[in-house]
């Protein structure tokens, strides 16, 4: 027998449970087509480490659709959307940008991860096809910006901002550590931070970024144990916050306060539910509750919980918002001209459940929504917002007890 | 760094080494008899994992309890596996084997994925973030109780292999098959049985650390990888040696990522890897079969 037919012999049973897996592993949503619908595009992660996320975005997405269709549509045509999955990586959602692209959509929504949406902002940028991001928090994307690009989301810079009006609030805390995740959004959290340290003089006692999928934290958590910070800052996405603090028990790390700047994985239902009594205590910058002041916030909640079928997250309704400005932005358009879109996009002004929307240029920011945050902590298994004083729903808990003190 | 810091991180390490022992013993096994690679091993500790959860979901059955599910299913998976399989290309060329195995892993955790979704989930059990205080001290007590059942386990595998004539015929056909079946040791039963050992050891590992981490359909990967360190430490297909292999890695990088950069913790247990085979090709406990 030949090298060659060797090859092919084993070969070919490779390539065939390549191509199953990659059928098992790629489920695509998709409306089913009615009169003669304006197409979407939204690349998010719908498989993958961020597909709960994703989740939440899609479901966001779709109650925005099913309101503004309700409402005759956009230009008296339905909106469809055009969901992508990126499977929580780059190459994909380059992939899939690509493929919305060329299928003449007037504007992209998306993506989830910061890490992700950087790379997508620089292509669809040359493509000259309008990004309108909802839940990417680096500052990056859009400081410098660019003019394709809008983010309806805050940044870690407004997270930093209300944590460290809180921590001054509470006084006499000094010294910080910062956990993050080495990513995007860890290192853009990690900036945000270590920016507010230097400038309201606290000190910066430890800091380390882990990479993702890592799964013992322990030596770490005892390194700031040995470092003693007042505070610990961190980023994490889901699984990683649920570990974290698991683990800051079991290694008896205990600071006055863990606060997450970074929100996202802090910020979830999930987080309550996976760490349990280990969630007590911890303060997490929130960019939007249901129990907030924006009118119809707690009816928004109230159909993206219907929609997912489980508690949604801030993450839905950012991207509720995202579409909603998306089809406000076509409207004042008149047309699906990307150029046209993009400079409604510049005008936008909108009262949303999320909050206010408009895009604007301020301290570095291009097509910036200056959403401000706020910072929210578990209570007795519940988030409480408890910062700013005019949106709290209840006091702060603090300084956090020892574990041993509990 | 202070004494407690050092002893809290060491301690830390030895149980997670613990675990990563069990993981690597397994593999050790498989390749030590039957001479296969098994790339689906982390697959195995994934579907171990994800019917504890289900069992905890839905039955409320306690996940150390569901070990007297998971070891009989754990069984009867390894037995299909092997005999549906591997026994067909048996005396075909290594790489057949190996491709067969990645195989074997790809549909089982794009399963997984197709059953569970792809998002992690997590179990909290009443002692899921229980601790143990031994002085200034503080351990995990799931992670004891992991590392305590890893104890057993591994002496119950050792008096298999040494006490009972299924061990020796095993041990005989690691050594040479050939000369084993001359003996009258049925070769092919026995490499049924170990692979049905070595999945049954995956799938318990995967048990033992659900009340400690998060479950996702692709978690297999990187313990398959930790698993091929563990036992290329230890000396491939040497059931002893895996076991320090797995606590040499755990301790290695728990006290490197201690001193040094969390970031930079794979990379301080692949490069204590490294040294290792410079010095002892074989690994630690391995003969080297040149």
């Amino acid at each position: 027998m030949t090298t060659a037919s060797r090859m092919s012999r084993t070969g070919l049973p490779l390539l065939a449970l390549a191509a199953l897996a990659a059928l098992l592993s790629a489920p695509t949503a998709r409306a089913a087509p009615a009169g003669k619908p304006l197409q979407i595009g939204v690349i998010t992660s719908l498989s993958g480490s961020f597909a709960t996320f994703g989740g939440m975005e899609v479901a966001g997405y779709k109650v925005a659709v099913a309101e503004v269709n309700a409402r005759g549509g956009v230009l008296g045509r339905p909106v469809e959307l055009l969901i992508e999955d990126d499977a929580s990586n780059q190459n994909a959602a380059l992939a899939a940008a690509e493929k919305l692209v060329a299928g003449g959509v007037p504007l992209v929504l998306g993506a989830f991860a910061s890490s992700i949406t950087k790379p997508l902002a620089g292509y669809l940028t040359r493509e000259k096809v309008p990004l309108l991001n909802s839940n990417s928090a680096d500052v990056a994307i859009t400081r410098p910006g660019s003019p394709w690009v809008f983010r309806v989301g805050q940044t870690t810079d407004s997270f930093a901002d209300a944590c460290f009006d809180l921590i001054r609030s509470l006084q006499g805390l000094k010294t910080v550590a910062i956990l993050v995740s080495n990513d995007a959004l860890g290192k853009s959290t990690a900036n945000s931070v270590k920016e507010k340290v230097k400038a309201l003089g606290y000190a910066l006692v430890a800091e380390q970024a882990y990479d993702r999928g890592l799964t013992d934290f322990r030596p770490t958590l005892n390194a700031f144990k040995a470092a003693g910070p007042e505070i610990v800052a961190l980023s994490s996405y889901e699984e990683d916050a649920s570990t974290i603090l698991r683990q800051a028990k079991e290694v008896n790390l205990s600071p006055r306060m863990f606060i997450s700047v970074g929100a996202t994985g802090y910020a979830i239902p999930q987080f309550i539910t996976g760490a349990g009594d280990a969630a007590e205590y911890v303060l997490s910058a929130s960019p939007w509750r249901p129990e907030g002041k924006y009118a119809g916030a707690k009816e928004l909640y109230e159909r993206l919980k219907a929609q997912l079928g489980s508690e949604p997250s801030h993450h839905a309704a950012k991207a509720y918002a995202g579409m909603i400005a998306a089809a406000d932005a076509i409207r004042r358009a008149g047309s699906t001209d990307r150029e046209a879109v993009r400079k409604a996009l510049e005008g936008t002004k909108l009262q949303t459940a999320f909050g206010p929307v408009s895009f604007e240029s301020f301290a570095g920011y291009r097509n910036q929504n200056p959403a401000p945050s706020l910072v929210i902590q578990v209570q007795d298994r519940k988030f409480v917002v408890v910062w700013p004083r005019n949106a709290a729903s209840g006091a702060v808990r603090f300084p956090t007890p020892p574990w041993d003190k509990r | 760094m202070t004494v407690v810091t050092l002893l809290q991180t060491a301690a830390g390490g030895i149980l997670t080494g613990g675990v990563y022992a069990l993981v690597g013993i397994g593999l050790s096994l498989i390749f030590g008899v039957m001479r296969i690679v098994n790339f689906s091993h982390g697959e195995f500790m994934a579907v171990g994992m994800y019917t504890a959860f289900v069992l905890f979901r839905h039955l409320g059955l306690d996940p150390y309890g569901s070990l007297l599910v998971v070891i009989p299913a754990g069984t009867a998976l390894g037995v299909a596996v092997e005999r549906v399989l591997l026994a067909p290309i048996a005396r075909a060329p290594e790489h057949t084997a190996i491709l067969m195995t990645v195989g074997v892993g790809l549909i089982l955790s794009n399963s997984l994925l197709f059953l569970f979704g792809a998002h992690p989930q997590t179990l909290l059990a009443s002692y899921s973030t229980a601790t143990v205080r031994l002085g200034p001290i503080t351990l995990s007590f799931p992670l004891l109780v992991s590392f305590g059942l890893t104890v057993l386990v591994i002496t119950a595998l050792y008096l298999l292999l040494t006490r009972t004539d299924l061990g020796r015929a095993i041990r005989a056909t690691a050594q040479n098959r050939d000369a084993a079946e001359l003996q009258g040791v049925d070769t092919a039963w026995i490499r049924t049985a170990v692979f049905a050992i070595g999945t049954v050891l995956a799938m318990a590992a995967g048990v033992l650390l659900l009340p400690l981490l998060y479950v996702f359909p692709t978690v297999g990967s990187t313990f398959t990888l930790k698993a091929f360190v563990v036992t290329v430490l230890g000396g491939m297909g040497n059931v002893v040696g895996a076991i320090f292999g797995g606590l040499l890695l755990g301790l290695v990088e728990s006290l490197g990522a201690s001193f040094g950069a969390t970031n930079y913790r794979d990379a301080i247990g692949l490069v204590a890897f490294l040294l290792v085979l410079l010095v002892r090709p074989a690994g630690l406990f391995g003969r080297s079969r040149v």
